[in-house]
């Protein structure tokens, strides 16, 4: 797979000279793939949401370099914002940043400024609401008249609208229901599947990780912990406990189970990965398919 | 970035002048101001700007802090100094084009009041905002103006406002730098165009930053409410207030100082501002 955007080692530097000072990235240096959905995981403070900053040029980076296509995207800083369109980020709580008279003129911001024609705009806009699930009605009433989830969603859309060719979510689902959380990665998922664009999300959940990602990127004070697919990492569930994470609960079920004697084939990491090891488990041992699907 | 923007920020400490108690300090500071306007002769400068940098050293904020923390009034200072160079008359004339003239004590007194300016914002918030929390501010302020109660004045209500303003100012510029990084990720640019499509470009910082402001007052109202809060009556303190002998010693060195420069302003007046 080829690398659409390369951090090559970024050290970035909050509050130097203060009592505060704190390195938020440590000569970090990563690769994320072109067609991948990557994942960030990272305990509190580990230089995630920093790192994700790096990406569209929202920070500079006190050395090192970040390429996007190759090209170091600070070759000329009076571009910067072109780099932004190609990069969308989508913020923690990005609900908070909505600010126009309706959820369509919201939307629009961005192609906006990217200076597209009108009909160019109103396509975008019109299509990125229907990525995210935000029904037509809607683009016509105040973004503060929404609940909590469409709120999230329609900012999301904000970002989607400039059609970038890296999207990256700093935690998308922090704060929402069960529900909620599925729906919009999900629906990111599906924005993934369509546009083939690369996409990065940051999150605490390895349930979600698992479910969404093609491969995890693991950071731990300020610099890279590990990076692989999603049975790479999780294989190494000791070493994740160890810097303040956690393996998705059905891993544990499944070791607990392999303990039991339960002959369980393959890295089981999310419910639908152990329901066939069962299932063909349960095949093996002649259990007729009715009573293996009851478990 | 707003971030960089120190006026206002507390940086913990040991130093002489973070154990002072902070109702000495807001005296202190009134001294200080009452002195820096109070300096007329040249040498009376010189002597404030010395004691501005032992003022700075005693406290141990580093001076790349205080540099900072100036930043944001250069351009005032550079207003003052220009108004300063060319409404100044004098005799000494060094420089005379058309209808401008520049004497030299144009540019003495520019250099004077520059001075007189740095002193001023360093020195005040050496005392007040580097060196002294928020709370211990307000408590300060509260305890020092209580006389006032009987007579009606709210004290301890404005002393919480207070407070609570302060407590907020970090946030708030941390929220403004945050939607502002957002509305950048979306292509937002403040800081090309034409004055008018600045101003509107600060539209969609603006608006959610109000909102956000009036979710969070209401929140902390909620909060404050949970935790009981009743306004000032009968409320009892965990850290209660004393002034040692360090704070006697402080006002005393500030007197002195006062009284330095006001014979120096007579005996060797110099140049007079």
């Amino acid at each position: 797979m080829d690398t659409i955007i390369e951090l090559k080692n970024i050290t970035y530097v909050y509050g130097s000279g203060t009592p505060f000072q704190m390195t938020a990235l440590d000569d970090v240096s990563v690769k994320i793939k072109a067609g991948f959905i990557t994942g960030l995981i990272g305990h509190t403070g580990s230089g995630k949401s920093t790192l994700v900053q790096m990406l569209n040029g929202l920070l500079r980076p006190h050395a090192g370099q970040v390429l996007l296509h190759n090209k170091d995207i600070w070759e000329n800083p009076k571009e910067i914002s072109s780099i932004r369109f190609k990069v969308g980020l989508v913020m923690q709580y990005p609900e908070y940043q909505l600010f126009d008279e309706t959820v369509g003129k919201d939307i629009a911001f961005g192609p906006k400024n990217m200076k597209l024609s009108d009909e160019e705009i109103a396509r975008r806009v019109e299509e990125a609401a229907s990525f995210v699930g935000i029904d037509k009605a809607l683009l016509d009433k105040s973004p503060f008249d929404l609940s909590g989830g469409q709120k999230r969603r329609v900012a999301i859309a904000g970002i989607i609208a400039m059609r970038p060719d890296v999207l990256v979510l700093d935690e998308p689902a922090a704060g929402l229901d069960p529900r909620g959380r599925k729906e919009i990665l999900g629906r990111v998922r599906q924005y993934q599947r369509d546009t083939g664009a690369a996409v990065i999300i940051v999150s605490h959940s390895m349930e979600d990780m698992a479910k969404y990602c093609d491969e995890i990127i693991v950071m731990n004070r300020a610099r890279i912990f590990a990076q692989g697919s999603c049975a790479e990492i999780f294989a190494r569930a000791e070493e994740l406990v160890a810097v303040g994470l956690d393996v998705p609960q059905i891993a544990y079920i499944a070791q607990a189970l392999r303990r039991g004697g339960c002959e369980l084939e393959g890295d089981i990491y999310t419910v639908e990965g152990a329901l066939s090891a069962l299932v063909s488990l349960f095949e093996k041992k002649g259990i007729p398919r009715k009573t293996a699907n009851n478990a | 970035m707003l971030k960089d923007i120190t006026l206002g920020q507390f940086f913990p400490g040991e130093s002489y002048i973070h154990r002072l108690d902070p109702r000495t300090k807001i005296i202190l500071t009134v001294f200080y101001i009452i002195i820096t306007f109070s300096a007329k002769s040249i040498f009376s400068f010189a002597a404030l700007f010395l004691s501005v940098v032992m003022i700075i050293g005693i406290s141990k904020i580093s001076f790349k802090t205080i540099i900072r923390g100036i930043r944001p009034v250069l351009y005032i200072m550079i207003f003052t100094m220009i108004l300063n160079i060319f409404l100044t008359n004098g005799e000494d004339l060094l420089f005379h084009w058309k209808f401008i003239k520049i004497y030299k004590e144009g540019i003495i007194t520019a250099l004077l009041v520059l001075v007189r300016i740095i002193v001023l914002i360093t020195g005040t918030s050496v005392f007040i905002t580097y060196t002294t929390s928020p709370i211990q501010l307000t408590d300060g302020i509260e305890r020092l103006f209580s006389p006032l109660k009987r007579i009606g004045v709210p004290v301890h209500d404005l002393a919480m406002m207070m407070s609570l303003a302060l407590r907020f100012i970090p946030t708030l510029i941390e929220e403004t730098d945050r939607i502002m990084n957002a509305q950048k990720a979306r292509g937002a640019d403040f800081s090309t165009g034409s004055l008018a499509s600045r101003v509107r470009a600060l539209i969609p910082i603006i608006i959610p930053l109000f909102v956000s402001a009036y979710r969070r007052a209401e929140e902390l109202a909620v909060a404050m409410e949970c935790r009981c809060y009743r306004g000032g009556e009968g409320r009892t303190r965990m850290k209660i207030l004393t002034y040692g002998l360090n704070d006697f010693f402080a006002i005393f060195i500030f007197l002195l100082f006062l009284a330095a420069i006001i014979l120096i302003n007579i005996y060797a007046p110099g140049f007079k501002l």
